[in-house]
């Protein structure tokens, strides 16, 4: 892989030009920048803020379709709640993109799952995006959309649009941090959509998993649960992608920061497959 | 095909005296305490050669452990570089092996800016060992205590001269803009220089093998409770990493002036460190100890071999000096390699 950046540290300019709430804690910033931004599905930035630091944040727009680019952040750490505080406009920088892609090319003709779990949905959403605008090449598409509480599922006007395209749609909503089933709250009558955490629904569909392609990101409990059980309802291990996320400083391979067994998330990653994972981290 | 000269010590202190008035002159000095340090130099004749490997490492000159990357001021970017050319002289050869992983490091894929400019501005004099410390285990790596290629200059003390070796194109320019200072090589130096790498060879008392432990590890004979029963003895100094000429991980801090005006720096950053993977929220993915000294040694035993096919250890023997927990590199290869049973 060469460099398609020539000052490696080198922040472009940018600018946010709208900030709108998502949830309580969650934002969806439309960032501008100055000079032509090319970037894909997976793919992540290094966002500058001048004189607090730079995070890495994954991109949620599509490349071509929407005018800006868009990050959707959650208020957590230091640099994310400088810019919940932000008023547009407001300069900024942005260096990327880096890592890799969702391989979707090898998901053509099967069966794709998508799980999403909170604010997974976000690097999820550019994928969902390209693989419903060429629906005819995949064959059945489903997404499983997991959040704390039904008001935070993001990004539903895309989820009803998509719906409408034919995608089937899972929901599932889990109180609190709790993984077991027998804690799932039955509220969301609004809608008669599932209710429970992502992976309890497997079972119940009817559904074959030896062929089919599945991308899941989410909280890392959620992702191991959720990778652990499709490989167990037999899916094979190379067809289960997901997104890990680290502390990075530099994203390109350099600060050792995200350095995990042998990998660096940010250019071997942030897209691994289970078998990888597995092979790297005993853990998963 | 290196080319080799014959260089007379009374002529060494002018040639560096010729040399500073080009660029910076870069040597090992003794400092108050009694340390041997690197330093820009001021009287030539204080140059300290008698002296195994120095501490801090020879990284400190190509990727400092304060490195300022660039201003900014509403907005716009100023890069800041170090375009000061530099020699520096009487690097030992684990150093120079260094500086070679280094380059590979810092140069594939996404090239690192900053610590190319340096590098590129800066040539070596590298001294082979003729006294090599107790810590020292190069010879155990190849990366000592004389190289064969990879280098600018290696002199070879031969008691009254010193035998100058050039692998580069830089280092045999430096010489030929001092040809009237450098003689022909005789068949009898040759023969001294032999004999100088073969006492120095000799004295080398570390035996340690790195294959072994690195096989040993990667045969899962190395339980994490190895691991933990290390971290009892860390004390999370960070020193190992500090010192460790192979050590790269760094952090990027901004320092704010007024509002919107300020520089972003980097900094020296240890995996030894609890908070080194510390993640918004209060995350801390490796809280565990021992995880964390797992992972530095894995680092250097199985990942640098697997991607660069060398060692992430050169053997300067600088963590052995400076850890106080005894639980140095060479220490801990020890342990995996021969180790007690009771312990494992």
């Amino acid at each position: 892989m060469k460099s398609r950046i020539k000052d490696t540290y080198l922040p472009l300019k940018a600018e946010i030009v709208e900030i709108m709430d998502m949830t309580s804690d969650i934002k969806l910033f439309k960032v501008k920048p100055y000079r032509q931004f090319l970037y894909k599905p997976g793919e992540f930035i290094m966002l500058s803020l001048w004189g607090k630091g730079e995070i890495p944040i994954s991109i949620t727009s599509t490349y071509g379709f929407h005018k800006y680019i868009e990050l959707c952040i959650r208020r957590v750490g230091f640099i994310t709640s400088a810019l919940h505080l932000l008023k547009p406009p407001a300069k900024i920088g942005i260096r990327g993109p880096f890592g890799n892609t969702f391989p979707v090319e090898k998901a053509k003709g099967k069966d794709v799952f998508f799980f999403a779990g909170g604010l997974g949905i976000v690097p999820l959403r550019p994928l969902i995006h390209n693989v419903m605008n060429e629906k005819s090449k995949f064959k059945r598409i489903t997404l499983i959309c997991g959040s704390r509480n039904p008001g935070e599922i993001l990004f539903k006007d895309d989820i009803d649009l998509w719906q409408k395209k034919g995608l089937n749609i899972i929901f599932g909503v889990r109180k609190g941090l709790q993984l077991l089933i027998h804690n799932i709250e039955k509220k969301d009558n609004s809608s008669q959509r599932k209710v429970g955490i992502e992976t309890g629904h497997l079972n119940t569909s009817k559904i074959s998993f030896k062929n089919a392609y599945s991308f899941i990101c989410g909280p890392p409990v959620m992702i191991i649960e959720t990778m652990k059980s499709l490989s167990m309802m037999g899916m094979n291990e190379e067809s289960i992608f997901t997104s890990l996320e680290a502390h990075m400083k530099c994203g390109v391979g350099k600060c050792g920061h995200c350095y995990i067994d042998g990998k660096y998330i940010c250019t071997d990653g942030p897209i691994f497959s289970y078998a990888e994972l597995k092979k790297h981290r005993p853990s998963y | 095909m290196n080319k080799v000269f014959i260089l007379d010590k009374n002529y060494l202190s002018y040639l560096l005296r010729q040399i500073r008035k080009k660029m910076s002159l870069v040597a090992p000095l003794r400092s108050e305490n009694e340390d041997i340090v690197l330093k820009t130099v001021e009287n030539i004749h204080e140059i300290e050669l008698n002296y195994p490997a120095s501490i801090p490492s020879i990284k400190e000159f190509l990727f400092p452990q304060k490195e300022d990357m660039f201003r900014f001021s509403d907005g716009t970017v100023d890069i800041l570089k170090d375009n000061t050319k530099r020699l520096i002289f009487g690097v030992r050869s684990c150093d120079i092996s260094a500086i070679t992983l280094l380059d590979r490091f810092f140069g594939e894929n996404f090239i690192d800016d900053y610590y190319m400019s340096r590098r590129k501005n800066t040539i070596f004099i590298s001294l082979v060992c003729n006294n090599p410390d107790t810590t020292c285990f190069c010879l155990r790596l190849g990366t000592g205590p004389f190289l064969k290629s990879n280098f600018d200059i290696q002199l070879t003390d031969l008691g009254d001269r010193y035998i100058v070796e050039t692998a580069s194109e830089q280092g045999l320019n430096l010489i030929k803009d001092h040809a009237h200072l450098f003689s022909k090589v005789r068949k009898s130096d040759y023969e001294d220089q032999y004999e100088i790498i073969l006492s120095s060879r000799s004295k080398f008392e570390k035996r340690i093998n790195l294959e072994n432990a690195r096989q040993k590890i990667l045969s899962g004979r190395i339980s994490d409770r190895f691991w933990d029963w290390v971290a009892k003895r860390c004390f999370e100094c960070g020193g190992c990493v500090y010192e460790c000429p192979l050590c790269t991980c760094f952090n990027v801090l901004d320092r704010t002036e007024s509002e919107d005006k300020g520089h972003r720096f980097r900094i020296w950053d240890a995996c030894m460190f609890k908070g080194f993977t510390k993640m918004a929220g209060n995350v801390y993915p490796s809280e565990n100890k021992g995880a964390r000294i797992k992972q530095w040694y894995f680092h250097k035993l199985i990942y640098y071999p697997d991607h660069f096919g060398k060692f992430g250890c050169v053997g300067c023997g600088r963590c052995t000096i400076t850890c106080p927990g005894h639980i140095d590199m060479a220490s801990i290869v020890d342990k995996i390699d021969i180790g007690d049973r009771r312990r494992r």
